[in-house]
């Protein structure tokens, strides 16, 4: 379970300072598929970044199983990131260097894990794996990051404006298969993201206002990638 | 247009390679010019000897350390072109779109010229500066008779006007290449990886060698140091200069003047620290967003530099030996081909005592360069990386 108590976060010097999350609190239940809403400037970004441990927050505190990762060293940190989390960025970033082989692999040697290639054959790039990123659309970049993510094995996976840079087709496609591999592995979601469809594929609906949650809704009729409207 | 003056005025690795070029060069050319103009007042015996080996050493010494200095500034300035144009694309891209031909463009990369003229003016005025100094210690022994330093308009256009031409020239044409890149390629930022691919033979499964698997950080490495071998030449090329000028400078001791000695020494840490910071600098700015995704994942700091900047290790050292050999092999043969009839010059034999000392201060410079920017990628803001893109 994650727990977001009074967290604020600003940025800027005294004089121009922005105070971009201002008092925030939640809780995510374990396994649970919680999107959070809000236009740009509202602050999801942020947030998702002070709950993934990439950021720390000015003051407040931010709960896993009771161990606040606020307090944690940039070191303690990164372990923290290694052991628990996952990322799927709106960009992909993936290393253009690399194939798509040895990108998994960037997230499946950090959890020991020899069998990361089965992930490539449950998104689809079974056959890919020798391609590298410049080689691949859109839609089959963001397919091996989801791969990288989940090689790791995360208890939590956090989502950036995952389908912001796909189309119709190709988002709804990604969104499968991130659902789909979440009924198998039940690990935790939280995404971020200014569309209002994939908000019914979610459990939990977190609509954020100029850095505040306005409201924080359960969805019952939880619908797939294909029902929701785009 | 997007080229401007000031692009060419950053261009520090090939200005100061072009400067120590045109000082070595200049001085032995110069001198091998005024010592020509004495041959009918040469006669047979130790000052023939000394006239023939005095003509030869600055031939060998300007073709040889003259012909390495211009190989690696030309590789130096393609090297500055394509990185200013995938820096560039946009702009690049925007003129293209707009309708300004490619040759239009490359037009605009003569200015790289100047860096060239103005590192060839500044060694020129240095070896100027050093000729009379250098004259004396030449013929200190006064075997040859005496002269002194004449002017020589050809040599000096020579050495500083048509280098900057002739660089100015290859920047447009290398420019002209790189820019055939499609428009739309050049305007959406895409990679353009040239990735070799290994050549495969389709086996059936059960007859494919099993594999090694290298753990990832590995893979990293090796495809970092693959991804611009470029930059793995100048690392090597640090090394080879530090290593050979050194060497060479110590064994010169018996073998050559003290100006002679320190010359070298003050060339040889001024290419290998500007070939290393330039190529370091560059392997960081590079993989500032593989840092930062790393980090993100959970890569510690230390896993990150190692696997980014570990591999250039033994490049390093590779370049070292081979810098060793080099000199080692140019003072053999300096002292048994070409000073071969000349008693006054002792003979060679490898420098021990020289090699480890110049092993050991090579290597505690390398640590602290790399130790100083294991500490600036430690810096590198995950956020920050990841708004820039």
């Amino acid at each position: 379970m994650i727990r977001v108590n009074n967290i604020t976060k600003s940025f800027g010097n005294k004089e121009n300072k922005t105070e971009v999350l201002k008092g925030i609190s939640l809780t995510v239940a374990e396994g649970d598929f919680v999107v959070i809403l809000g236009a740009s400037g509202s602050g999801k970004s942020t947030l998702l970044n002070v709950m993934s441990g990439l950021e720390k927050p000015d003051t407040g505190e931010v709960l896993y199983d009771d161990k606040d990762i606020a307090k944690l060293s940039d070191a303690e940190l990164t372990e923290f990131r290694k052991e628990t989390v996952g990322f799927i960025f709106q960009q992909y970033y993936l290393l253009p260097h690399l194939n798509v082989d040895k990108n998994v692999k960037l997230g499946a040697d950090l959890a020991g894990s020899r069998d990361y290639k089965k992930m490539l054959d449950a998104v689809g790039l079974g056959e890919k794996l020798h391609k590298y990123p410049h080689e691949l659309s859109g839609g089959e970049q963001q397919r091996v990051s989801v791969a990288r993510a989940l090689a790791k094995n995360p208890k939590v996976l956090f989502l950036d404006e995952p389908t912001g840079a796909l189309d119709e087709a190709t988002g709804r496609m990604v969104l499968d298969y991130i659902s789909s591999l979440q009924k198998e592995y039940h690990f935790t979601i939280v995404c971020v993201t200014h569309n209002l469809n994939i908000a019914e594929m979610a459990g939990t609906v977190i609509r954020m206002n100029s850095g505040k949650v306005v409201e924080i809704c359960e969805n019952k009729q939880r619908k797939t990638a294909y029902e929701i409207g785009w | 247009m997007v080229i401007s003056l000031k692009d060419s005025l950053k261009l520090l690795g090939i200005f100061i390679m072009s400067c120590c070029a045109v000082t070595v060069c200049t001085l032995f050319l110069n001198y091998n010019m005024d010592l020509v103009g004495l041959e009918p007042q040469i006669g047979d015996g130790m000052v023939r000897i000394m006239y023939d080996a005095q003509i030869m050493t600055g031939k060998v010494v300007s073709i040889v350390s003259g012909g390495c200095l211009l190989v690696t500034t030309v590789i130096l300035l393609f090297f500055y072109i394509r990185n200013y144009i995938n820096t560039h694309k946009k702009e690049l891209g925007i003129l293209k779109a707009l309708g300004y031909s490619n040759f239009r463009i490359s037009g605009g990369f003569w200015v790289f010229g100047l860096s060239v003229l103005i590192g060839t003016a500044a060694g020129y005025g240095i070896a100027l500066m050093l000729m009379p100094e250098f004259y004396r210690l030449q013929n200190k022994e006064k075997i040859l008779p005496e002269f002194s330093v004449h002017f020589h308009p050809l040599l000096a256009l020579c050495l500083t006007v048509f280098p900057a031409i002739l660089f100015a020239l290859l920047s447009v044409l290398y420019s002209y290449r790189k820019l055939k890149t499609p428009v739309l390629e050049l305007l959406r930022e895409k990679t353009t990886l040239k990735v070799k691919k290994k050549k495969k033979e389709h086996k059936a499964i059960g007859e494919l060698p099993a594999k090694k698997e290298l753990p990832f950080l590995r893979e990293l490495q090796k495809s970092t140091l693959g991804a611009n071998p470029a930059l793995v030449f100048f690392i090597g090329f640090a090394a080879f200069c530090y290593s050979s000028m050194m060497q060479m400078s110590f064994s010169m001791d018996e073998l050559a003047s003290k100006f002679f000695s320190a010359m070298m020494v003050i060339i040889g840490i001024v290419l290998a620290c500007t070939a290393l910071f330039l190529a370091i600098t560059s392997v960081v700015n590079g993989n500032k967003k593989t840092i930062a995704m790393l980090r993100v994942f959970g890569y510690s700091e230390k896993a990150c530099c190692g696997s980014i900047l570990g591999g250039y290790r033994p490049v390093a050292y590779i370049g070292f030996v081979i810098g060793t050999i080099y000199q080692y092999m140019l003072l053999k043969i300096m002292v048994t081909v070409v000073f071969a009839d000349m008693d006054i010059v002792p003979e060679y034999h490898f420098d021990f005592k020289a090699f480890g000392i110049v092993l050991v201060s090579f290597a505690v410079l390398y640590e602290l360069v790399m130790w100083r920017y294991t500490e600036k990628l430690k810096k590198v803001s995950i956020k920050e990386v990841m708004l820039e893109s």
